[in-house]
């Protein structure tokens, strides 16, 4: 009896949790799944039925589909290994206080508290063509004779929001870095200096073993965000010029916005979250055992 | 206390009923800006001011999520009495059999007679029904900057799509920043169409990618002339970012000077009287094509009214209002647009101005210049859209050949049933 109602006491205290978690995140998400095998449209509004695999063969069988894949796969490896290199760096010289470091830690994490719309919308002005001031700066410095067509030249529109994406992302790499630094006691390294311990070693064998936890589940979910960010790109290029800077959130944005087809998108955004449970298991398969080993 | 809550409380109850409007009127545009809003909320202040009891709200989401909001909000039948829908969606709107055929009060609204030609027949999109009444049409014209073609001698507007380029060529000067033609990298189907369409003499009035006999106009080897015709405009005298360009650029250096002609509709004329000033720049008809003729078509916004409504009869009023002279004279100087009724053209100086002197022209020689239709009604519509500006920039970049996009059109149109 009083196993009972010790179970209808949890039960009615999870009912809000689980209320709340449903409706926002578990119904969009199997509303989602069932649109991407409709043919949910502005046009088939009173008509919409299953299709089956239509959506998802229509998406594969687009001539630009391998290209988008690849420009994913580009966007988040290189925003991820960049964004952790320096954001790691970042982190290390800000360890150790100095004068000014609360300033100098809040210019260096601005970029992260802006809206990654407004970043690409003002970078794709200062990477213009044209008008743009970048360009401006090199011909006023000789280093160039006629502006850079920065995001209208498709081998260096892909590489200019890889590096905007970088920028913006380096803030939060060096804060998670950061907040895990501070957790390692300075008695290891005072252990290590008394061993004669070079600075390199420190680094290789304390300062990495013990940030290794955060900075697996740091790439993890960043990862994750990454592949989902299309603000940047949609920002600065709209997937263009000729889809080069296309990735499948864009993609998705860009079925919703052009053909109004929820459905198509749906079906994209069913496949991101196919390959991203692909990536996490096959993920923290290999980086098993974050613990901490020394 | 106690005695001083209930007499507050009775006080607010007072004040709330007393305040309450008998008709709250919801109202959704979708071509969102800061400047239109004010704009259509002045509009809805008078509104209630003649009409006591009824309290306007405007509801104005982003432009870039309007549309889906409002296929959304109608879809559900979300409380809404009036709705703003473009010729582009009107097609998608209509089919989803919310909105309430707009003909009755057409047929016997007094503003009927006095409206431009044209405009109810426009509206008749979806199933040969007006379900929407237009409050100002669109039609794309040719802007130029007089002070600038000057500098290089050049005394009048190109008169022709030949004269567009070599006017064009003669003023590019990369050196200096000078291009000629304000090339439009993205969204660019109703700026291609104009220049690529001005190659024939045949293109059926009922719609822009078919010829009177028919066929479909990119397999006519007329269409490969023009579209490379077009795209020599970009290489030899645009500034090579523009396969990048969307409205803010090409406004943007039309105003900077750096590209003096342009194609574009009356709304660039409110942003233009702000950034430049009336007296810089001016409009001429579009160039013809080595046909002599040019097809423009006739673009609209306007109000159609849910059938789920429950103040229809004051959606109607509210549209009447928004479209009698004196309104939409204010909306359509402000906001930039050309007015559906005639008297606003007779009355208002301003619709006779300089800026105005391309449509007039236009509006005045239906020989040359002649209105067609997009096939808005087609459900690959919006498909083709997205279409047409991808396959122009791999043209553009070397990925594809004029010719292989010409077939791709042509079979995308052929799939679509055209």
């Amino acid at each position: 009896m009083k196993n009972r109602k010790r179970f209808w006491f949890i039960f009615w205290m999870l009912v809000p949790v689980f209320s709340v978690v449903g409706f926002l995140s578990i119904y969009p998400t199997i509303k989602g799944f069932i649109l991407a095998f409709q043919n949910y449209t502005v046009f088939t509004f009173n008509r919409i039925r299953f299709i089956g695999w239509d959506n998802f063969e229509e998406i594969i069988t687009d001539m630009d589909f391998l290209m988008i894949l690849r420009n994913t796969l580009v966007w988040i490896a290189v925003s991820v290994f960049f964004q952790l290199l320096m954001g790691l760096g970042l982190a290390l010289l800000l360890r150790k206080p100095f004068k000014g470091r609360g300033l100098y830690s809040g210019l260096v994490f601005y970029p992260w508290a802006l809206s990654g719309f407004a970043i690409g919308l003002l970078w794709s002005w200062l990477l213009n063509g044209q008008f743009g001031i970048v360009n401006d700066v090199l011909i006023k410095l000789n280093f160039i004779e006629e502006g850079i067509q920065f995001l209208s030249n498709p081998d260096t529109a892909m590489l200019s929001v890889l590096i905007v994406n970088i920028w913006y992302g380096i803030p939060f790499f060096a804060i998670m870095c950061l907040a895990a630094l501070q957790s390692i006691p300075d008695s290891v390294y005072e252990a290590a200096d008394i061993d004669g311990a070079s600075g390199w070693a420190k680094l290789v064998k304390i300062t990495l073993p013990y940030i290794r936890p955060t900075i697996i589940s740091t790439v993890l979910v960043r990862s994750i965000w990454i592949m989902n960010f299309p603000d940047v790109i949609y920002g600065m290029t709209r997937g263009g010029p000729a889809k080069s800077t296309e990735i499948l959130s864009t993609y998705m944005i860009n079925i919703v916005y052009y053909e109004n087809d929820y459905s198509k998108a749906s079906a994209v955004g069913v496949l991101v979250i196919l390959l991203l449970l692909i990536y996490t298991i096959l993920y923290l398969s290999f980086s098993k055992g974050g613990e901490v080993e020394i | 206390m106690k005695r001083f809550v209930i007499l507050l409380i009775v006080l607010c109850l007072m004040v709330t009923l007393l305040g309450a409007k008998d008709i709250t009127l919801r109202v959704i545009q979708v071509f969102t800006s800061p400047e239109r809003t004010k704009i259509l909320e002045t509009i809805a202040e008078q509104f209630e001011e003649l009409n006591p009891g009824v309290d306007v709200e405007i509801i104005s989401p982003p432009y870039e999520t309007a549309y889906n909001k409002i296929y959304l909000m109608v879809s559900t039948e979300q409380p809404l009495d009036v709705v703003e829908v473009g010729d582009w969606s009107l097609a998608g709107m209509a089919s989803m059999g919310k909105l309430e055929s707009l003909e009755p009060y057409i047929a016997d609204s007094e503003m009927t007679p006095h409206l431009i030609k044209g405009v109810v027949k426009s509206a008749r999109i979806y199933e040969d029904t007006a379900y929407v009444m237009p409050n100002a049409v669109y039609v794309k014209t040719l802007f130029y900057r007089p002070e600038i073609l000057e500098k290089y001698n050049l005394l009048t507007p190109p008169h022709s799509m030949g004269e567009l380029m070599a006017y064009s060529k003669y003023m590019t000067d990369a050196d200096k920043a000078q291009y000629g033609f304000d090339w439009r990298g993205i969204d660019p189907v109703n700026f291609m169409d104009l220049v690529v369409t001005s190659f024939f003499d045949d293109i059926d009035p009922q719609c822009m990618y078919k010829t009177t006999d028919g066929k479909i106009i990119f397999e006519d080897p007329r269409a490969l002339e023009g579209l490379t015709f077009y795209l020599d405009l970009y290489y030899q005298t645009a500034p090579k970012d523009s396969i990048n360009w969307g409205f803010d650029d090409q406004i943007n250096s039309f105003v900077s000077g750096i590209t003096p002609l342009l194609f574009q509709d009356p709304d660039t004329t409110g942003l233009l009287n702000s950034l430049l000033g009336e007296d810089h720049y001016q409009t001429a008809p579009l160039p013809v094509g080595p046909s002599g003729k040019v097809y423009p078509t006739f673009g609209f916004g306007g109000w159609g009214i849910p059938n789920y409504s429950e103040n229809k009869e004051m959606a109607w009023k509210f549209i009447e209002f928004f479209n009698s002279p004196e309104i939409s004279a204010y909306f359509c100087k402000n906001y930039g647009a050309l007015p559906i009724d005639q008297r606003v053209y007779d009355n208002d100086p301003y619709f006779s101005s300089n800026i105005f002197a391309g449509w007039q022209h236009m509006f005045a020689d239906p020989e040359t210049y002649r209105f067609t239709d997009y096939p808005l009604d087609n459900p690959a519509w919006f498909e083709w859209y997205q279409l047409q500006g991808e396959t122009q920039q791999k043209i553009l970049l070397g990925r594809m050949t004029p010719e292989a996009a010409l077939k791709e059109w042509a079979d995308f149109w052929k799939d679509a049933g055209l």
